[in-house]
């Protein structure tokens, strides 16, 4: 049977089922079984529990749950009230000022949830009212909103990089470490560019003169200052080489606990509020990642991945050209399915091609994560779009414009990380272990 | 029936709740252990046995019990952007197709998982830590999971059938927005 037949078959049944609204692990599992029954010979019931039993039980994937369950419980512990708060003092003096607080902000808060969307959202409810009540230029604030919100897909704890660790054999841990730096990189970026505009075009911003003492930041972001050094801890013992990403995942639900404790936030009701939604959401991820693990299974039966790989190898497309069109595949994708969904397939189809072009996965897997957050500021179903628009009512064009700047920053970040591969790669190859 | 449903949910949602608590409580035990070990000295090496194992049957448990207690939240992603674009009665039908054909299979899950689990007791496949476990045990916990999905997809179904609106959640239960 011809091979472009049995894609076509097969693309075509995956985008139907996803198009009528069909959960994407069932989706997937359902194109991983079409495969196996239409093109092979293999037994699909034993497979396909082997499959879902082999990829649910692994000690790596245990670091899911508990990162999402730190993240729950930090967002409910009044941390997002501290945010503005605490950050304000430290920024009165540079250009672009309380800007720099949705950023910031952001990235802070995407360490601790993970999610590009929480993040928009909590953030935005508290610093879109405040910026606008200080006369910020409303493009701006929604810019940076959108922006700086999809840093919670790469900055360390990331939940997306578990997803793409997990399903490519890859280190967690190494994938976190290999976050760092591009995520500090976009964060100075988003920051350069508030502040170039900011010195450029001084009027359109307010004159508010914010002076205070060193004392006074101090005080006002000490409830800051203990979540900042949890989630510096928690990197820190992974890339020492002290705690694997589960233990240090554990201890960071117990710390996390201690702090809203100590800040008076911790009770019955949050507390089980906070693992109920935890649950909720490590399901959700987890019944994408056996449907995809399927999938991949049944892949590696057609043949399909590893045709395709070498019929690109044939192309001699070089890896400048190959990752240009995987950008624009993977933004479009990106506009109709979530980030662990783009992820999955993306293991499951793409993995071989990468290796023939002999990619590196663990650089790879940083890429992918950049474009995934482009993704999620692409009109007009980006996903950040909608959640800003949720939470401010403009036009979603109004935001998509708005954060175009940023959409371009991030390509930019895509295209440093490809010409300087080192910046991916630096810090995990002096990790110990 | 509708009450009894919603509990059993509830209960297996919540059961998944207290798997991931367990894994939290059990890794960090041995953190604290690992740093006796580190400041104490070797004569106070304790490891819990298999813990690694536990940690991952419990995480096998919490995924999979917790699918229909997600399903009743919503929590479970799908793309309903076109199939809203599709109003009355062809939306309808485009739902319903939809329910049915996850139910059934659902149901070829829960199929396959009984027949890896005979297999599982008939050769006594143990686990390879400290402690052999039978694999079956855990193994049960993604077939009561993958049972209760299954019956929480047909009676989404059924509803659906019946044009009856959503009951709304079964629980106070807020969830965060979640892209990730």
């Amino acid at each position: 049977m011809s091979e472009l037949f049995m894609i076509a078959i097969l693309v075509g049944a995956l985008f139907t089922m996803l198009a009528m609204g069909m959960w994407v692990g069932f989706a997937l599992t359902l194109t991983g079984a079409l495969g196996m029954v239409m093109f092979t010979s293999a037994p699909l019931a034993p497979i396909l529990a082997t499959t879902f039993w082999g990829n649910s039980h692994s000690w790596a994937l245990a670091a899911l749950p508990l990162f999402i369950l730190m993240g729950e419980i930090l967002l409910r512990s009044r941390l997002s009230e501290d945010m503005f708060t605490g950050l304000t003092p430290w920024l009165g003096k540079v250009p672009g000022k309380l800007l720099h607080v949705n950023i910031l902000g952001c990235a802070i808060f995407a360490a601790v949830s993970g999610s590009s969307a929480a993040t928009a959202a909590t953030i935005g409810k508290m610093s879109v009212p405040e910026l606008q009540k200080r006369g910020y230029p409303d493009s701006l604030i929604l810019g940076t909103l959108a922006g700086s919100a999809t840093l919670g897909l790469l900055i360390p704890p990331s939940i997306i990089l578990i997803v793409y660790g997990v399903s490519t054999e890859q280190s967690i841990a190494r994938l976190f470490i290999a976050g760092i730096l591009p995520g500090i990189m976009l964060v100075g970026m988003f920051a350069a560019y508030i502040a170039v505009i900011a010195l450029w075009k001084p009027e359109i911003f307010p004159k508010e003169e914010l002076n205070f003492s060193f004392v006074e930041k101090l005080r006002a972001s000490k409830r800051l200052i203990p979540v900042l050094a949890l989630i510096v801890g928690v990197i820190g013992s992974i890339y020492a080489g002290i705690a694997s990403p589960t233990d240090a995942a554990a201890v960071g639900v117990v710390l996390s606990l201690v702090l809203a404790w100590s800040s008076g936030s911790l009770s019955w009701d949050m507390f089980k509020q906070s693992a109920m939604s935890a649950t909720i959401t490590s399901c959700m991820i987890a019944f994408i990642l056996v449907g995809a693990a399927f999938l991949t299974v049944s892949m590696g039966f057609t043949g399909i991945p590893r045709n395709l790989a070498s019929w690109i190898d044939t192309l001699n497309l070089g890896p400048w050209a190959l990752l240009a069109a995987l950008t624009v595949f993977f933004v479009v994708l990106g506009c109709f399915l979530d980030g662990i969904s783009v992820v999955v397939l993306t293991t499951a189809i793409i993995m071989p091609m990468i290796d023939a072009a002999g990619i590196d996965p663990l650089w790879f897997g940083i890429y992918l994560v950049i474009v995934v957050e482009m993704s999620q500021i692409t009109p007009p179903v980006g996903f950040n779009l909608f959640v800003i628009q949720g939470l401010t009512g403009y036009n979603i064009f109004k935001i998509a414009k708005a954060a175009l700047p940023f959409f371009v920053l991030l390509l930019v970040a895509v295209v440093l990380i490809t010409t300087f591969p080192q910046i991916v790669t630096a810090l995990p190859n002096l990790m110990r272990g | 029936m509708r009450k009894a449903l919603d509990r059993i949910y509830l209960a297996a949602g919540s059961l998944s709740a207290i798997c991931i608590l367990a894994i939290c409580v059990i890794v960090t035990m041995q953190v604290v252990f690992n740093l006796m070990t580190k400041i104490l000295g070797t004569q106070f090496a304790y490891t819990i046995p298999s813990y690694a194992d536990f940690a991952g049957f419990l995480l096998a448990a919490a995924s999979f019990l917790a699918l229909s207690y997600t399903l009743k939240h919503d929590g479970h992603i799908r793309v309903t952007l076109f199939r809203d674009m599709l109003h009355g009665k062809l939306g309808r039908f485009v739902e319903v197709c939809t329910l049915l054909l996850c139910a059934a299979a659902a149901a070829f899950m829960t199929y396959a998982m009984t027949g890896f689990i005979m297999e599982s007791i008939e050769y006594g496949d143990v686990s390879t830590g400290i402690i052999p476990i039978p694999l079956w045990i855990p193994q049960s916990t993604l077939l009561l999971g993958l049972t209760l999905f299954t019956i929480a997809l047909i009676d989404n179904a059924v509803g659906a059938i019946l044009g009856k609106t959503d009951a709304g959640p079964i629980d106070k239960i807020e969830e965060e927005q979640h892209d990730v």
